[in-house]
């Protein structure tokens, strides 16, 4: 055991206790005497590109990404290499150590182990394997995709691609609904820092797959870039949803097993819940039942994540599978993931494992996971605005479904405003709430100076309450870009 | 659920009694603690123990890791070291334990093994059946290491992918071994799906590869 100490590229200290390194793909981690951050040292002397890349991503993009406003917000998001280091002819990046909800809490069966994505996307791990009370409901694994595809906006926004997206490579905790991008060092410039590996199976691209045997200078070989993130994201949202690989089904390609790999991840992937071509269905096989209901298609399908996510997942798996240029944009996965947070209703059994479940607009709405059908009356709001300020309110293809407490917010009332890192204070405080209150919905105006009852032709007071009925129409804010909502009830 | 078959041969010849087989003992120990909080592992591996002296025995058969039991392992007063014969036990386990993709189902994915021993090969005429004959089965990797001063690389250079040695046998060595052993099968794990064979962890100082 040495204790180590250094003077970092930037002059300052850096000390790190050299003793049995958590060894990685490519580093080997030590910690600091206090465990305050880690030190990663890459087990080959690395080339001047290597030793350059580094370099950007401490210095120039780490600023641009967290030197402007909203920079804050970014450091829950990604962990972030913040120096450099050269030691014995290596070098090290210095890594901020993970926040202490990414370890499973004392008392667990898997206590102090890191909560790497893959103890959650594998159905036989979250079944068998993750501690009950760490398994989370479904609003922590919304929020999880939110911040993926957030951090994934943010890179692709930036000029980077992350090049290996992958559950290895974020950690996540559903009990709190945070997640966190890690392993950054392997980011890639397009056109100036190529990648440096092919990504992780279960995440690797279609095009990279059936491509991995050419030379690396072929013209033909497709490398990890901002188009494989679209691929990998994905895949990573739908883990966290279902629970469940969406490309690995039970069909077999070949019998050899490395072909069977090539194949079912590249030129023949093919989505197990394909609307027209069943072919790689997941089937149940015996000795199964431990990976129920995750694997079985049929009672959790992709559907019951709504219709703003299933037309995303249709994208991203069906046309854009092996048409990388159609598949979704981080932000538009970001968006739909907002909308669909707007949609959740909680299901009325105290002891349903998701607690939540996406209402899908049936008259007989039932929670997917626990099968307890929805009994009320539920209000739905669906907005409208004036994109050409003729007067025309045009659909926003948003809705929300309100429960008791449900918030209002400025995003919902103000189609310039949307929700992410960078709203402001003023604009993330609600606006309205909405209460079942003697057998009536009410919504009580907070922070809406110009809102209107359109229907009775009466503006409503900050201070003062709405009862919602069928029909009712709202004029939220009369600026150019306030919204009007529609308001029906739905009863269960 | 395709498995990651593991098969661990291990030398229990008179030699090894004493501190050698106390040491397996615990590195197993570890071994399985870390697999155990190895969520690529937990997903796929399942861990068979053959062990070898005059006398071969199949300890634990191929079982998922997290209902997998550590046996009693125990090494005779003395005794010979029938790694042909244990080779013999792994191909035949290869036969009948593990799973092949039919045209309708996936199998389990190649197993791998790791072969440890203290010696040479005692019954060498089957030994040398064996090392021909292994070669019509294909493993994800086969990893042998000769352990302490009196172990032969030369023989495990006919079956094994990758020959390792360590110079002594006391117990933070072998321990510095399973813990490697470890690395080794958690890549695997997370690599089952990969279409290329990847460089392994390297091992610890104690640990040589033999070129």
């Amino acid at each position: 055991m040495t204790h180590i100490k250094l003077t970092a590229k930037d002059g300052s200290p850096v000390e790190f206790i050299k003793k049995d390194p958590m060894q990685g793909g490519v580093k080997d981690v030590y910690w600091h005497p206090q465990k305050q951050y880690v030190v990663a040292f890459f087990r080959k002397k690395l080339d001047i590109a290597g030793k350059d890349r580094i370099e950007k991503l401490v210095g120039t993009y780490r600023e641009r990404i967290f030197g402007l406003a909203g920079g804050e917000y970014w450091k829950k998001i990604f962990c972030w290499p913040e120096k450099i280091v050269e030691h014995e002819g290596l070098t090290g990046i210095i890594v901020p150590k993970y926040e202490e909800c990414y370890f499973f809490a004392k008392g667990t069966s898997l206590e102090g182990a890191e909560k790497e994505g893959k103890w959650f996307a594998s159905p036989k791990n979250f079944n068998r394997f993750v501690p009950p009370e760490e398994k989370g409901d479904l609003i922590g694994y919304m929020r999880i995709c939110l911040s993926l595809a957030r951090g994934t906006r943010r890179l692709h926004l930036a000029g980077l691609s992350h090049s290996d997206l992958s559950y290895k490579n974020c950690l996540v905790d559903p009990k709190g609904g945070n997640a966190c991008i890690i392993d950054i060092d392997g980011l890639v410039v397009p056109g100036l820092f190529p990648p440096d590996v092919v990504g992780t199976p279960d995440f690797i691209a279609p095009e990279v797959m059936q491509t991995l045997s050419l030379p690396l200078n072929d013209t033909n070989r497709k490398l990890p870039s901002r188009l494989t993130d679209l691929h990998a994201l994905p895949v990573l949202i739908y883990q966290y949803l279902f629970h469940r690989h969406p490309l690995r089904g039970s069909k077999v390609w070949d019998m050899d097993s490395d072909k069977q790999e090539k194949l079912e991840m590249g030129e023949k992937a093919l989505f197990i819940e394909h609307p027209t071509d069943g072919t790689n269905r997941r089937k149940v096989e015996n000795g199964e039942d431990k990976l129920l209901p995750w694997i079985n298609t049929a009672k959790i399908p992709y559907t019951i994540a709504g219709p703003y996510l299933k037309a995303l997942f249709d994208t991203a798996f069906i046309e854009g599978l092996h048409n990388p240029a159609k598949r979704p944009s981080a932000d538009e996965w970001e968006a739909a993931v907002v909308k669909t947070m707007d949609m959740i209703q909680p299901c009325q059994n105290k002891s349903c494992p998701k607690k939540w479940f996406v209402f899908d607009n049936k008259s007989k709405p039932v929670c997917p996971y626990c099968g307890t059908p929805f009994k009320g009356v539920l209000p739905v709001l669906d907005f409208y605005s004036d994109p050409m300020g003729k007067g025309k309110y045009r659909p926003d293809n948003h809705r929300l479904m309100v429960f008791d407490g449900v918030s209002l917010y400025k995003w919902h009332s103000d189609r310039n405003v949307f929700p992410s890192e960078k709203v402001s204070a003023a604009d993330s405080k609600r606006v309205g709430y909405f209460r079942f209150w003697k057998g009536k919905w009410m919504l009580v105006n907070e922070g809406l100076p110009t809102m209107k009852n359109i229907t009775a032709g009466k503006e409503i007071p900050i201070g003062q309450g709405v009862d919602l009925t069928d029909g009712l129409q709202l004029l939220l804010s009369n600026e150019p870009t306030g919204r009007i909502v529609n308001i029906q009830i739905v009863n269960g | 659920m395709r498995r990651l078959p593991i098969y661990l041969l291990i030398d229990t010849s008179g030699s090894m009694r004493g501190e050698p087989i106390v040491a397996v003992r615990s590195g197993l120990q570890s071994l399985l603690a870390s697999l155990k909080q190895n969520p690529y592992a937990l997903e796929t591996v399942a861990l068979s123990i053959i062990t070898f002296d005059g006398e071969v025995k199949n300890l634990v058969p191929l079982t998922a890791l997290e209902d997998f039991q550590i046996p009693y392992i125990d090494a005779p007063e003395t005794g010979a070291t029938n790694l042909g014969e244990a080779l013999e036990m792994l191909l035949q386990k290869y036969d009948t334990e593990i799973v092949k993709t039919t045209p309708d189902r996936k199998g389990d994915w190649l197993p791998f093994t790791v072969v440890m021993t203290d010696g040479k090969p005692s019954d060498t005429l089957m030994f040398k059946n064996m090392c021909e004959k292994i070669k019509r089965y294909k493993f994800a990797r086969v990893v042998a290491c000769a352990a302490g001063p009196k172990a032969k690389t030369e023989p495990l250079q006919q079956f094994a992918d990758d020959v390792f040695t360590l110079d002594t046998m006391d117990s933070s060595t072998f321990s510095k071994f399973w813990q490697w052993v470890s690395t080794i099968v958690s890549q695997q794990s997370q690599n089952v799906d990969s279409t290329q064979k990847d460089e392994l962890p390297p091992p610890p100082e104690e640990i040589k590869l033999v070129l």
